[in-house]
């Protein structure tokens, strides 16, 4: 449904995304994962064809987005990532206009007017004016405007950014529940949303795609290592480069704190043993020894590290 | 074309919506009914129009560029550009479906001002003929202008910097003229005819002619023109 072909996207000297290549099947749930300014939303606005590829071939259900422009835009609906809506308009009068953009008129223009009201949880405020709307139904009215001509892709970016937790689980079933019937492609910087809602992952970074994968093999292969902070009064670089020499350490940098490392090595326990009893041995005072949760940066640190040494070798 | 008109009854809802449309029509009929009355009283007053409609033109120097100014650089301002470019949408009808409807605003203000005639017509009896060239000239100036302003606009993304490089571009346009005369003959004439000032004289006064015709359907197609490919460029 989606063909993306060493899609290479420049602003001025600066390139957004470098070869980007991928494919999203017919009925799949895809996720585009990176942290921010990776290169996500351009990619999906050259999708969308609202900004043009430097180079690559670009086609949705087959047809390029420079040729055959219209076409595509016809099959795809967009939420971008910063909404966008007419603060004057009301809800119903704006998906009437939008609905009409996409080419429906008469008994298909109100079935699908009165679908997506129904669909996005809107029945209450079909009559509100958008300007007054908080966030969350903002959000639903931008996705029910992408929804209006019912499209065979959807293109959603950051679908569930500013939400609340609960409007956060409505949007993520909401997703769930087109799949199937939609082809779908998201893009998220939250790790859980992208293994909740898709079938697939595509990691993105610095304008490259840097993994792609099922959410169970990405987590699989980011256990595959566990970072460690230890605390020890009176610890110096050579302690660092000690505890580097141990076995299954990969790396050791030092902390934000003072007298703090942070310790990268092989999944278990073993390690975290050996460093323990490294810093005693030594006769200092090892005063923590905890696990840090990754957070986003560092799993990307890790994948973009992972994928460099997989190359090198 | 249902996408042109899908998008001009958007905007027109959009002025009519805000304060905007009364503003200015508020502004022009505030200002030709003054001089109209001042007119009359002078003592003076002829059944005719030419310095009213000379005053329209000149006020609608102004009004063109406020009418315009938010058409496309406020869609960049608030990033609905973005869902507009991306539905099935020619860049053409965007550009006409907009131009369109300040031009329906244009004409609702001058049918506003047909007031004037109508007055003339009770205590005199003006020439009928030569107020319709007249009002042609007015409108033909005043949708050329608006083509100017929804061009400034495109390129902008502050509807206030749309508007005044709207009036740069129009004095220009209107003051291209003056140049004429500390230039060489042949250079003069060449840029007298790219003078609003010149072109519109003779409608004002009742005359018509197809070059001043011309000159600014010209203008609209040109700057029409432009502001496609401007949003082409699609700027972010």
């Amino acid at each position: 449904m989606i063909e993306v072909k060493g899609l290479t996207k420049f602003y001025g000297p600066h390139p957004a995304v470098m070869d980007v290549t991928f494919q999203v099947s017919e009925g799949e749930v895809v996720a585009f994962l990176g942290p921010n300014g990776a290169g996500k939303s351009t990619t999906m606005r050259v999708l969308t064809c609202y900004l043009p590829p430097t180079y690559g071939e670009v086609k949705v259900r087959g047809y390029d987005v420079m040729e055959d422009s219209l076409e595509v835009r016809r099959n795809i609906g967009y939420l971008p990532e910063r909404i966008a809506l007419y603060p004057e308009m009301r809800v119903r009068q704006y998906l009437d206009y939008v609905g009409r953009l996409q080419g429906l008129a008469g008994q298909a223009l109100r079935s699908g007017i009165d679908r997506v009201i129904e669909q996005c949880g809107l029945e209450e405020r079909a009559q509100a004016i958008i300007g007054t709307l908080s966030l969350g139904y903002r959000q639903r009215v931008g996705l029910a405007q992408a929804l209006i001509h019912n499209p065979p892709v959807l293109i959603l970016d950051e679908p569930t950014i500013g939400l609340d937790p609960n409007q956060i689980r409505e949007v993520r079933e909401l997703i769930k529940s087109l799949a199937g019937q939609h082809t779908v492609l998201l893009s998220t910087h939250i790790l859980p949303e992208a293994q909740m809602t898709c079938q697939r992952v595509i990691i993105i970074n610095r304008g490259r795609i840097v993994a792609e994968d099922t959410p169970e093999a990405l987590t699989a292969q980011l256990r595959r290592a566990q970072t460690t902070l230890v605390r020890v009064r009176g610890g110096d670089d050579a302690l660092a480069k000690q505890i580097l020499d141990l076995p299954q350490v990969n790396n050791v940098r030092p902390g934000d704190e003072p007298e703090t490392w942070i310790v990268d090595s092989e999944l278990g326990a073993e390690c975290q043993a050996d460093v323990a009893r490294l810093v005693v041995e030594k006769g200092l005072d090892l005063l923590e020894l905890r696990p840090v949760e990754m957070s986003l940066e560092e799993v990307f640190r890790e994948l973009t590290m992972t994928e460099n040494i997989e190359n090198s070798e | 074309m249902r996408n042109v008109a899908t998008i001009m009854r958007r905007e027109l809802f959009a002025y009519f919506v805000s304060p905007m449309a009364y503003v200015v029509i508020i502004f022009f009929l505030g200002v030709m009914s003054l001089l109209f009355a001042l007119y009359i009283g002078s003592g003076r007053a002829e059944a005719q129009m030419v310095d009213l409609f000379h005053t329209m033109v000149f006020l609608l120097l102004m009004v063109a560029p406020v009418i315009t100014m938010g058409l496309i650089a406020q869609e960049r301002n608030l990033g609905t550009i973005e869902i507009l470019l991306s539905k099935p949408v020619r860049d053409a009808e965007v550009a006409l479906g907009k131009y369109l409807a300040a031009v329906v605003l244009l004409l609702i203000i001058l049918a506003l001002s047909f007031i004037y005639p109508l007055i003339m017509e009770k205590y005199g009896s003006p020439d009928w003929g030569e107020i319709l060239v007249g009002y042609l000239g007015v409108f033909l100036a005043g949708a050329a202008f608006i083509a100017v302003g929804l061009f400034a606009s495109s390129l902008m993304s502050n509807q206030i910097a749309a508007a005044v490089l709207a009036i740069l571009i129009l004095l220009f346009f209107w003051l291209v003229g003056w140049i004429s005369y500390s230039v060489s003959q042949q250079l003069g004439d060449i840029v007298r005819h790219l003078s609003v000032f010149e072109n519109i004289q003779d409608l004002e006064r009742g005359i018509f002619d197809t070059k001043p015709l011309i000159f600014f359907l010209s203008i609209c197609y040109y700057f029409i023109f432009l502001t496609v490919r401007s949003l082409e460029q699609r700027r972010a």
